[in-house]
């Protein structure tokens, strides 16, 4: 297990424990599998001990992803939470197609399978992501300019 | 003289909005270089304008390499190598600049974008052939634009495609049979102030290093003052 590995995987669950907070979750359980031999099982959870007020929720922030980034897997999909979509690799987010225009998703906002939600820039190639399944975004959980791991959560589509 | 690569379509227009637009109404045709003599709007990186003065180059190839995105993200390179050995034809003093600018003694002479969406991967190239940008039209900061007619150079867009178009196919069948690494060691042995200071900016920060190497994941890698550090994306500055 390189330093990278364990950064990467430190983040992975650095932000599902801020998904957690951010959604009134009691418990998330995750398997990412990154390769025959590279599996992460992950189940973050804590104690309620009431149920939330339920009030228009902010956009939430994870905490900015470390700028030194891990070499990214090449292949397979990140497993993914119900409703989260995941990083399908390393770079810089955008949430605009470029500077000065609308983003491609507002919170609330109802969206496509397959519509673009951001991109994520590596090696100076623009990815459009896209929503993997038709929904409302719950939450953008990201932030324009900032670099994002492999399977770090982007948004919350339900 | 060299062939056309087998397996690649080729189209000229003579006026488009931008070849990436063009390019990605074509998917259904890819792989397929969509060459056009003018562009109305042509576009750099994050909406950056790319002025294209008439007599220059200006293509996208899209293709539907059916590879996760952090492995289409490593046709930056590819192009990059290609596009170099497009240019070794006609002028020498060619060196790269991560991940995928070719530099003219120096200068910027052509630009490359990439964008990937639904499955389709849209590789655009634009150099400047028969003149460049006035320096007061690029940004501040930026590397200072030539063009091939300034190292005395005459090519047409059209005699510029093909080797450009046969060097893609050659890399771009190397990288599918064996990977990444010949192709970053090829880049690597074309590197521009490679264990030298470079500073790289990304949209939040700055970073200023000395630029070891690119790593196996095509990552900039650079040794500041702080430690080790690996970008994925960045904005190289000499």
């Amino acid at each position: 297990m390189t330093q990278n590995t364990h950064d990467s995987d430190t983040a992975f669950i650095a932000a599902l424990a801020a998904l957690l907070t951010s959604n009134d979750l009691t418990e998330i359980e995750v398997t990412r599998s990154s390769g025959d031999d590279n599996m992460l099982n992950v189940r973050v959870s804590r104690q309620m001990t009431a149920a939330p007020v339920q009030a228009p929720a902010p956009v939430q922030h994870v905490v900015a992803a470390p700028a030194v980034a891990a070499p990214a897997p090449v292949s397979s999909d990140p497993s993914s939470l119900p409703g989260v979509v995941a990083s399908p690799m390393v770079g810089t987010v955008y949430l605009q197609a470029e500077p000065g225009t609308p983003a491609f998703v507002t919170v609330g906002a109802q969206v496509a399978e397959g519509q673009t939600i951001l991109i994520i820039e590596a090696m100076k190639t623009m990815n459009q992501i896209p929503a993997p399944r038709a929904g409302t975004v719950k939450r953008i959980l990201v932030e324009d300019g900032r670099p994002v791991e492999y399977g770090a959560p982007l948004m919350i589509i339900e | 003289m060299t062939d056309w690569p087998a397996g690649y379509g080729r189209i000229v227009l003579d006026e488009v909005t931008s070849t990436m637009t063009a390019a990605a109404l074509r998917v259904a045709d890819a792989p397929l270089w969509v060459l056009a003599r003018r562009q109305t709007a042509a576009k750099g990186r994050r909406g950056r304008v790319w002025h294209m003065p008439a007599g220059n180059f200006a293509a996208s190839l899209v293709m539907r390499p059916g590879d996760a995105p952090a492995q289409l993200a490593l046709r930056s390179f590819v192009a990059a190598l290609a596009l170099r050995d497009a240019l070794a034809l006609h002028v020498a003093a060619l060196a790269l600049k991560w991940p995928n600018d070719v530099l003219l003694a120096g200068d910027k002479v052509a630009g490359i974008l990439l964008e990937s969406t639904g499955g389709a991967l849209i590789i655009g190239i634009g150099v400047n052939l028969a003149a460049a940008p006035a320096p007061d039209a690029v940004e501040p900061g930026a590397l200072r634009p030539t063009a091939l007619a300034d190292h005395g150079v005459t090519v047409t867009p059209e005699d510029f495609l093909t080797p450009l178009a046969a060097a893609f196919a050659q890399w771009e069948a190397r990288f599918v049979r064996d990977g990444f690494d010949p192709i970053r060691t090829a880049w690597l042995a074309h590197a521009a102030r490679l264990g030298e200071q470079i500073t790289a900016r990304t949209p939040r920060d700055t970073f200023t290093g000395r630029f070891d190497t690119v790593d196996s994941a095509g990552n900039l890698v650079l040794a500041t003052a702080t430690g080790r550090i690996t970008l994925p994306a960045a904005d190289v500055h000499f």
